[in-house]
């Protein structure tokens, strides 16, 4: 699938990533379903309920500099937005932390300055996957995003890092691993 | 071909004689580190790859900083299960409740840390390691596992950008100081963003290895992959008791390529404060003189070592502590707690109304041990804060160095250091 369309979720502030997962959650099982749940209720009063931001049927995420930012080296960040059916979040810049974590769960965290100025909420989006380039349908505006690197969307096939690396244990590819 | 200090460690620990930056490397880590919150989810990861035995057990290092002692026995019981599963794989360094201390600093402090070489660990502040030479990088949960089954950890080799630190430090003035000021000056530009961050000049090399810790520690705050500060002759002095393995001298190399050069002159620079909500609105402690607090705060991995609380010593002697001000120190580890104990400093602070509590993350990690309530406003020597970080969402967090607090917190409004001879 090289299209994907669907509603975004664009933020104002800083998006920390203690607020996306709250604090009675961090040391949760990692599981995409259950993570959804509770996943950006500390980002949003709106969201502060059980699906409150799952509800909503977002596909994107649209933020400034520093998503998922603050620390906490927690992967519910990653898996609870994969659970709430987010399938892209493009942002001027990323916390590494969890850029790295959204890596290794083959969930596109795209770079794109300043779309959020151009973007709200509720603004359908396009995005092409090959080319990188994201529509927003609604207002027409077209914004073009950094593409994501060969082993990212290696991993994302092997369907997460960990699935990757148990078929390269297995097959006994692992020492080559360079 | 010419290389920055880490482009060095990520080739040499990947079996390459060189790397360029963007390239994605597989290495070889050092030691892997995990803790109390996290660390059980590491070892289930582990044992979900199908591999049977860690690939160092020596090499894998247990901490327990953020939970202990537990304040709830929904975290009691977690803990019991932490240890359960560390002593299930025999693990030799296990810095458990009693012998623990802040991650970061027991890494260092411990000797699992070496110049040149990779560690990783579960927790944001792993930059630290940067501070005797060795790139330091914080990974999450499916990383360390694989790591603690293979070894091998995947780097995209940064870009460098280099800050070259000259002057004189000035009285009261310290590595918190430089941190802050580095904040405020690049802002959330974004500049720094996954870059390999290197400190040196002589205003460097006159640090010792604690003010050095501080510096790579906040890092992480400013976006950077990691921060280094290359080896030298304090850094074989600090680990010469302590180092679990052997190392060699590592440094860039004169010509090699950064993306940017920064030079800053500390001899200008004055003790610095970052207002509540954002790390980088940071200002000169003059500006804020006279701002009433109600909570001071010192320890964590960027501010409770030794030197940090015996400046604080130096202040607090004879003093008290403002009678509105509730304040609390927390030593990064016990190691540091039973040194501060020997050379008086807390007998100092107890008799000037400090509460000294036994090592943990504290109220950094906003989970127990002192997290601020509604309308607090605090005045602390951690490295964040954001809105919420600490505690409440409706709490002000100043962030600072450890003298400034020291100094503020005797009149209860914040107050510059070099205002009075102490």
């Amino acid at each position: 699938m090289a299209i994907i369309t669907g509603k975004a979720w664009v933020a104002k502030t800083y998006v920390m990533s203690f607020d996306m997962i709250i604090q009675k959650f961090w040391t949760s099982p990692i599981d995409k379903e259950e993570n959804s749940k509770w996943v950006m209720a500390g980002v949003a009063e709106e969201f502060n309920k059980e699906n409150g931001f799952k509800d909503f049927g977002y596909t994107f995420i649209v933020a400034g500099h520093n998503f998922a930012g603050g620390g906490k080296s927690i992967e519910h960040c990653v898996t609870g937005l994969m659970g709430a059916g987010i399938k892209a979040v493009f942002a001027t810049s990323f916390a590494r932390l969890q850029f790295r974590n959204a890596t290794n769960y083959g969930m596109p965290f795209i770079t794109s300055r300043d779309m959020n100025l151009d973007c709200e909420t509720g603004d359908e989006l396009e995005y092409n996957i090959e080319n990188g380039e994201i529509k927003n349908l609604t207002n027409g505006k077209v914004f073009t995003s950094v593409p994501v690197a060969p082993f990212v969307a290696e991993v994302a096939a092997a369907g997460g890092l960990m699935n990757f690396i148990r078929a390269k244990i297995a097959d006994g590819s692992i020492a080559n691993l360079h | 071909m010419a290389m920055t200090i880490t482009e060095k460690i990520m080739a040499f620990n990947s079996g390459r004689d060189s790397v360029v930056p963007g390239q994605l490397v597989w290495v070889d880590v050092h030691t892997v580190m995990t803790m109390d919150y996290l660390g059980k989810q590491c070892f289930k990861a582990f044992e979900s790859l199908g591999s049977k035995t860690l690939f160092d057990k020596e090499r894998v290092i247990c901490v327990s900083d953020h939970l202990v002692p537990p304040p709830t026995p929904e975290y009691a019981t977690m803990l019991n299960e932490w240890r359960e599963i560390v002593k299930s794989y025999d693990i030799p360094f296990f810095y458990d409740l009693g012998r623990q201390g802040i991650a970061h600093q027991i890494m260092v402090e411990q000797g699992h840390v070496l110049p040149g070489k990779i560690s990783i660990g579960t927790d944001s502040h792993a930059n630290t390691y940067g501070a005797v030479g060795a790139v330091g990088n914080a990974i999450g949960v499916t990383d360390a596992a694989i790591a603690m089954a293979t070894g091998k950890c995947w780097f995209r080799v940064p870009e460098s950008v280099k800050f070259h630190i000259t002057g004189t430090w000035q009285p009261w003035v310290m590595a918190k100081d430089l941190s802050l000021h580095v904040m405020g000056m690049m802002h959330w530009n974004g500049h720094l963003i996954y870059k390999a961050l290197e400190y040196c000049g002589p205003a460097i090399d006159a640090l010792e290895i604690a003010g050095r810790m501080t510096l790579c520690n906040m890092t992480v705050d400013l976006g950077a992959k990691n921060g280094i500060i290359a080896p030298d002759a304090k850094t074989e002095a600090y680990l010469k008791p302590v180092q679990k393995g052997n190392w060699e001298m590592i440094a860039s190399d004169a010509d090699a390529k950064y993306d940017a050069v920064y030079e800053i002159d500390v001899t200008n620079l004055g003790p610095t404060i970052s207002r509540p909500d954002k790390l980088d609105d940071t200002v000169p402690v003059e500006k804020l003189i006279g701002t009433k607090f109600n909570k001071a705060f010192v320890g964590t991995c960027t501010n409770g070592r030794t030197e940090d609380f015996a400046i604080m010593a130096k202040i607090l002697d004879g003093k008290k502590v403002h009678r509105d001000v509730n304040m609390i120190c927390i030593p990064a580890s016990q190691d540091i707690y039973l040194e501060c104990i020997q050379k008086g400093y807390f007998e100092i602070l107890v008799k000037a109304g400090v509460a000294i509590e036994t090592p943990s993350c504290g109220p950094c990690a906003g989970i127990h041990t002192g997290v601020a309530g509604d309308g607090d406003i605090m005045l602390s020597a951690g490295n964040r804060n954001m809105k919420g970080r600490m505690g409440s969402k409706n709490a002000q967090i100043y962030l600072t160095s450890p003298a400034v607090v020291a100094a503020s917190a005797i009149k209860g409004e914040i107050t510059d250091p070099r205002s009075e001879k102490w």
